[in-house]
């Protein structure tokens, strides 16, 4: 049976966690926030829409598999980590943009920020993966 | 020149990992190409032959270090030149036997990797100068003869001996990497040629005995020696081809060049001297014993292997120059008659389809050229003159008249082995060459001509050396004097003949023949005599003993881990629990003086009584609640309580994160328990009690714990530091995600890996088990 007033909420829910789970995400170095809130804060709206809409729409939305998100999460995780070593620095060594954005003034930009975007997409990936293979299996929606 | 022997070394592996690229190009050629690379060995280290000098010794480092200390040294002095050349003369003879044996084989570039990958490792092993990169190759060969044992895999026989083997030599290898870190620790160094020079005492060392005994272990595992005599028949399991080249030239030969290495470091010593002799006499007696019981032609060899690795093993132990002279030549006697006769034992296989010497028969008129290599590899397997056997048996006679003492013992039972020699070598001829046997003939599928040239090659060219060397025994000179120089540390004049004249090693010789040829006559009541001891012995037959015992073990271990992992969930919590408890109760009483710490506390703020009462219901209504679902919500007030309590102190971030988990977990639990069904069964009163008293000791404890948590303080708190550094070096002003996403960023990297495992599980149990469940039941 379809819910029109439900699905029209999930739908707008979700675009306002995924907003707002960026925001978190970016403002996370200096304020309360960080990938992995952000992470169960995004995944929290595609659950909601799966339950809504089911699991198929979902891995469609995302164009890619749930696994494969997980896989450039950690691709970006391992890039952040390995940067440092091509400016003849160690691992994991912090580098920086001199940045000064008109408008994001808090925003630093730096290996932290993609290294914290790879747990997201990590984090985000793995939440789906166990929620929608659960879902898909026990047939809910 | 010989400055390129690491590299043909490095060659050699890399020949047997490329065989799987390179055999869909070649097929049938594969072993040609393949024998090039030995054969280009063998040739520069004969080069090398040409100009020796008896105290000549090269180390050649490879540049390549493993570590610091290890590094691919090798070093080519006589010892390793002469187990070098037969390691690669043999082998170049046996790739070229196998290309054709193993013909109708499916899987050939399998064979060919590990045969390939084997030679390379025997051919490290003798040549490397490290202890700790001898002990690699030394594993390397185990592995390897692992896999050769075991390549008729479908057979059950097979797979067993091969695990034997591996089981046995393994933990002989085990035991050699202990020896060589002791060893190493004593000198400081793992090179043998620094050992030497530097003259370390190893034999005066308290510790001696140990790395004595575990050298030890690991000779008697390889070399094939009572009482681990028994997986060297079981190996013959095995491809012909790799049982000609693991009896002839290396494997159970390793333990003999081990033996002949360390002797400069350990030798020489009372331990050495009666350990060696005792079981290098009981080997050698009982291998050429039981070699007179046994039908299958490679059977019988397996034990003349074990006769002669004992004899080898005895003639080290005595330790006299001469008798390591003739440890040496008898090493190369070995190599040369015993990897020709299992070529020819491969050959009769192929012709006629079977090994038992009760069926075989009158073989000389099917197979001509074979049976003339036959006989003199048999002539040189029983000692008798014109062969290069002769010179060496009676080098091991002199080498045994000559130690005083112990000779008693040695004698008789060198003596009788060498009668039994004598005696299966004449029976073999007759039963299964001579043309002028009553016997019915046996069918012949392959006649000689079938065969191409260079299946014969490999017993015609290990005959013909050991006719050759045996005319002209003084070519070896110069080559066992080095190799002498090596494993006694002095110089001694080798002189070899083949004839010495009238005295009384050439009376020994002509006596054990003479009872030899006695008990071929009386063959019939021997063998009867022979196999009635062997299954008398039966009873306590060591493979099925072995087996047992790793039966019970792998049982015991099976129980054990059954014990620990149950798979009950709530009894996996209970064990953790107490566990817990028990270790915490301890800690309390022996570190603390008070219970419950009375400073320290902030005054009792209303908000969290509050919430603690909100949290204290909740679980009493989880307790008590008779649905899952309604458990779980009321856990779930638990988790937020616990969440506000964070941010009352200010811990925002733990806040955030804590609701949001609390919220997917919560979101999980619904999902999968909606579909369970009622609890059937509530636990009943006793397990309830249990389960209060357990649960009430450990949250009292965790509480005292919490409580002092507080005031003890091991080491400066390093929260301070992340919280100065944040800005400057991060560039953050939230100190939490600094520390995850900076400071501590391996740990996070850590983390998140892991969770992806968890969830590619979770992923994989779903879609896999559940999936194809619901089709089976589908259908």
């Amino acid at each position: 049976m379809r819910n029109i007033i439900l699905e029209k909420i999930v739908s707008l829910f979700l675009k306002v966690m995924l907003i707002f789970a960026i925001y978190l995400l970016l403002r996370g170095h200096n304020n309360p926030g960080g990938g992995f809130i952000a992470a169960i804060i995004a995944s929290t709206g595609f659950v909601f829409y799966a339950i809504i809409y089911g699991t198929k729409k979902v891995e469609k939305m995302l164009h890619l598999s749930t696994h494969q998100w997980m896989g450039i999460g950690l691709l970006l995780v391992l890039i952040s980590t390995l940067l440092p070593l091509f400016f003849s620095k160690e691992i994991q060594t912090g580098l920086w943009i001199p940045s000064d954005f008109p408008v994001l003034g808090l925003l630093s930009l730096g290996t932290p920020l993609l290294f914290d975007t790879g747990v997201f997409v990590t984090v985000s990936g793995v939440i789906l993966t166990i929620i929608l293979s659960i879902m898909e299996v026990l047939e809910w929606n | 020149m010989i400055k390129y022997l690491p590299l043909l070394i490095g060659i050699l592996f890399l020949s047997g990992l490329m065989v799987s690229l390179i055999y869909p190009f070649l097929k049938k050629k594969l072993g040609w190409v393949l024998s090039l690379v030995p054969l280009a060995v063998f040739i520069l280290l004969f080069t090398v032959l040409g100009d020796l000098k008896p105290k000549s010794l090269q180390i050649l480092p490879s540049g390549f270090e493993l570590l610091e200390k290890i590094s691919f040294t090798f070093r080519i002095d006589g010892l390793s030149l002469v187990f070098g050349l037969l390691i690669s003369g043999i082998g170049f003879l046996i790739v070229l036997y196998a290309t054709w044996y193993m013909k109708k084989y499916e899987r050939q570039g399998h064979f060919f990797t590990y045969f390939m990958l084997f030679m390379a490792a025997m051919t490290g092993l003798v040549f490397s100068d490290n202890i700790m990169v001898l002990f690699i190759f030394w594993e390397l060969t185990s592995v390897t003869s692992f896999l050769l044992i075991g390549f008729n895999h479908q057979l059950e026989k097979s797979r067993q001996a091969a695990l034997q083997s591996l089981l046995i030599t393994g933990f002989g290898g085990l035991c050699l990497l202990f020896a060589a870190i002791l060893m190493g620790q004593i000198a400081g160094t793992y090179q043998l040629s620094e050992m030497i020079s530097q003259n370390i005492d190893f034999v005066n060392n308290p510790r001696y005995l140990l790395i004595f005994i575990l050298v030890l272990i690991a000779v008697l595992t390889k070399s094939a020696q009572f009482p681990f005599h028994f997986w060297l028949p079981g190996a013959m399991e095995a491809p012909t081809p790799v049982s000609a080249y693991l009896h002839s030239a290396t494997m159970v030969n390793a333990g003999v060049f081990l033996l002949l290495r360390m002797h400069p470091l350990l030798g020489d010593t009372l331990e050495w001297k009666y350990s060696l002799i005792l079981s290098g006499v009981i080997t050698m007696f009982i291998g050429a014993f039981f070699s007179m019981g046994q039908k299958d032609l490679k059977r019988i060899l397996a034990f003349t292997t074990i006769s002669a690795l004992g004899t080898m093993v005895l003639l080290i132990g005595i330790g006299t120059p001469l008798s390591m002279e003739a440890t040496l030549v008898f090493f190369i006697v070995h190599g040369l008659y015993k990897g020709g006769l299992f070529m020819v034992a491969g050959i009769i296989d192929k012709s006629t389809g079977t090994r038992d010497i009760t069926v075989l028969s009158k073989l000389w008129k099917h197979l001509p050229v074979t049976t003339i290599f036959a006989i003199l590899a048999l002539i040189s397997m029983a000692g008798l003159p014109p062969m290069l056997g002769f010179v060496g048996k009676e080098l091991v006679y002199v080498a045994k008249i000559q130690l005083p003492g112990l000779s008693w013992i040695i004698l008789p039972l060198g003596v009788g082995a060498n009668i039994m020699m004598v005696a299966i070598s004449l029976t073999l001829f007759f039963e299964v060459f001579n043309p002028w046997s009553k016997k019915p003939d046996v069918s012949i599928q392959h006649k000689e001509k079938d065969f191409p040239w260079y299946f014969l090659l490999g017993p015609g060219v290990l005959a013909l050396a050991g006719l050759l060397l045996g005319l002209a025994p003084e070519i070896l000179n110069t080559l066992i004097a080095n190799a002498l120089y090596v494993t006694k540390n002095e110089l001694v004049d080798v002189n070899l003949l083949l004839w010495h004249g009238f005295n009384e090693v050439l009376m020994l010789s002509i006596f054990a023949i003479a009872l030899g040829v006695t008990v071929f006559i009386l063959r019939k009541p021997v063998t009867k005599f022979i196999c009635s001891i062997i299954n008398w012995l039966d009873n306590f037959h060591l493979p099925t003993f072995f087996m047992t015992v790793m039966n019970f073990y792998l049982k015991n271990a099976a129980k054990n881990t059954q014990r620990i992992q149950h798979g009950y969930h709530r009894f996996y919590l209970m064990t953790f629990f107490i566990t817990t408890l028990v270790i915490i109760s301890f800690q309390i009483n022996w570190y603390l003086g008070d219970l419950v710490p009375f400073n320290g506390f902030t005054p009792i703020n209303t908000n969290i009584v509050i919430l603690v009462i909100v949290a204290s219901l909740a679980i009493i209504f989880a307790v008590f609640s008779k649905s899952r679902l309604s458990a779980i919500l009321a856990m779930g007030v638990v988790g937020y309580a616990i969440g506000l309590i964070y941010l009352l102190y200010g811990a925002i971030d733990l806040t955030i994160t804590q609701l949001l988990a609390e919220t997917v977990i919560m979101l999980l639990f619904v999902m999968v328990i909606y579909y369970l069904p009622k609890f059937a069964l509530l636990s009943s009163r006793k397990s309830r009690a249990r389960d209060i008293i357990i649960s009430l000791s450990v949250g009292f404890f965790i509480t005292i714990v919490v409580l002092h948590a507080n005031t003890v303080n091991f080491y400066e708190p390093v929260s301070n530091f992340y919280a100065e550094n944040s800005v400057i070096k991060a560039h953050g002003r939230n100190i939490v995600n600094v520390i995850l996403v900076d400071f501590r960023a391996l740990d996070t990297f850590g983390e998140i890996t892991v969770l992806t495992l968890a969830a590619v599980g979770v992923f994989s149990l779903f879609r896999f088990t559940v999936k194809k469940e619901k089709n089976n039941i589908n259908k």
